[in-house]
């Protein structure tokens, strides 16, 4: 991937949060993804995107934090999927991406911390029930990742530590 | 919970980590050859991507060893540092000249291992000594990837059970004040009723 022109703002999307936007120059940015999901979204003809950066599995009804609205993966898919609708997306146009839920606590925790497994599954499920399903995911192994997704393009990247962004 | 309870439990962790610090920078000085300093400059509640920013904001990729606590009560202890840190640490540990080691290979992951279990259990000690518990620190993993990656990890299994998170930061700065590493200590939210309790 090359670097992105001088003019494009990059907007985190810290743990817990989301945004959407249609603003071309944006690209929407998941840092250090560990055991924590993002979900890249994006509708091609109205141009609205979307990320949410998901912490835990199931809110079992609990309502999340105003300050961590996307928390948990099946409010905060909902969250994602009504912001962008709110700014013309259709959701059967929605091509969705997903990255993360790895265990990054070496080798030997991997059996026993499985947060990662259960929030990729627990993201999964909630898309289904909104009838999608992921076009393209990278989830799982040992290292964390950061996700991008470019507004102005709808491409989703990914790079792991010291490697360079590869698209999804 | 009152806010008396919570800053007793601050003020009690926070005598923890100084303890810990004193026992961590004897043994480290020890074993480096030279004066290692460690600072506590906080225990902080709940906090995350603040952690990783004594070791270079959301992306810096940072080496160290990862240990949990088992015992009385649960928890991890991580510790961080800079990977050019993590390198100049294994050749000094392992009495090389300094820059002799470039790349994570197995020589410098048992140095780092070992520095994880030597800071790792003076904190754990201290606890257990000045919380009278009886603790057991798990042999240390050691991990290499981004810092928000592995700080946001331990958050979400200490979430998954439900409470508080407690993060208590403490910064290792060598003799030019330079920031040498950072130890996040943070007990699972089952054991923040024991050690308020204690902390009364």
């Amino acid at each position: 991937m090359t670097s992105p022109p001088s003019e494009q703002r990059r907007i985190s999307v810290g743990i817990g949060q989301i945004a959407v936007s249609r603003d071309s120059h944006e690209v929407l940015v998941a840092y250090g993804l560990g055991s924590c999901i993002g979900v890249s979204a994006h509708d091609p003809e109205s141009g609205v995107c979307g990320l949410v950066h998901v912490l835990l599995p199931a809110s079992d009804g609990k309502v999340p934090q105003s300050s961590e609205p996307a928390r948990f993966a099946d409010t905060g898919v909902d969250v994602l999927l009504r912001e962008m609708a709110a700014v013309g997306a259709t959701s059967r146009r929605i091509v969705v991406k997903l990255a993360g839920g790895a265990a990054v606590l070496g080798p030997g925790n991997a059996e026993k911390f499985k947060i990662g497994e259960r929030n990729a599954e627990a993201v999964k499920e909630r898309l289904k029930r909104h009838g999608l399903r992921p076009a393209r995911e990278d989830l799982g192994g040992t290292r964390g990742r950061t996700l991008e997704l470019h507004v102005g393009t709808g491409k989703t990247f990914v790079r792991m530590a010291a490697s360079p962004a590869s698209e999804l | 919970m009152t806010t008396d309870t919570e800053e007793q439990l601050v003020a009690s962790l926070a005598s923890v980590a100084r303890d810990g610090a004193l026992r961590a920078g004897r043994g480290l000085s020890g074993l480096m050859g030279q004066e290692i300093t460690i600072h506590v400059p906080a225990v902080r509640f709940g906090t995350k991507a603040d952690a990783c920013d004594a070791v270079g904001g959301e992306e810096a990729l940072v080496m160290g060893a990862y240990l949990t606590i088992a015992g009385d009560i649960t928890g991890h202890v991580m510790l961080f540092f800079p990977v050019s840190r993590a390198l100049a640490c294994a050749d000094l540990m392992c009495g090389q000249a300094p820059g002799t080691t470039t790349e994570a290979d197995d020589l410098a992951t048992s140095a780092i291992a070992e520095l994880g279990n030597i800071v790792g259990s003076a904190f754990v000690n201290a606890l257990a000594d000045r919380m009278n518990l009886v603790l057991h620190p798990s042999p240390p993993s050691v991990v290499n990837d981004m810092a928000i990656a592995l700080v946001e990890s331990v958050y979400a299994e200490i979430l998954t059970q439900g409470g508080d998170v407690v993060m208590i930061d403490t910064v290792f700065e060598d003799n030019g004040g330079n920031v040498a590493g950072l130890l996040i200590v943070a007990p699972d939210a089952m054991a923040l009723p024991r050690l308020r309790e204690l902390a009364a």
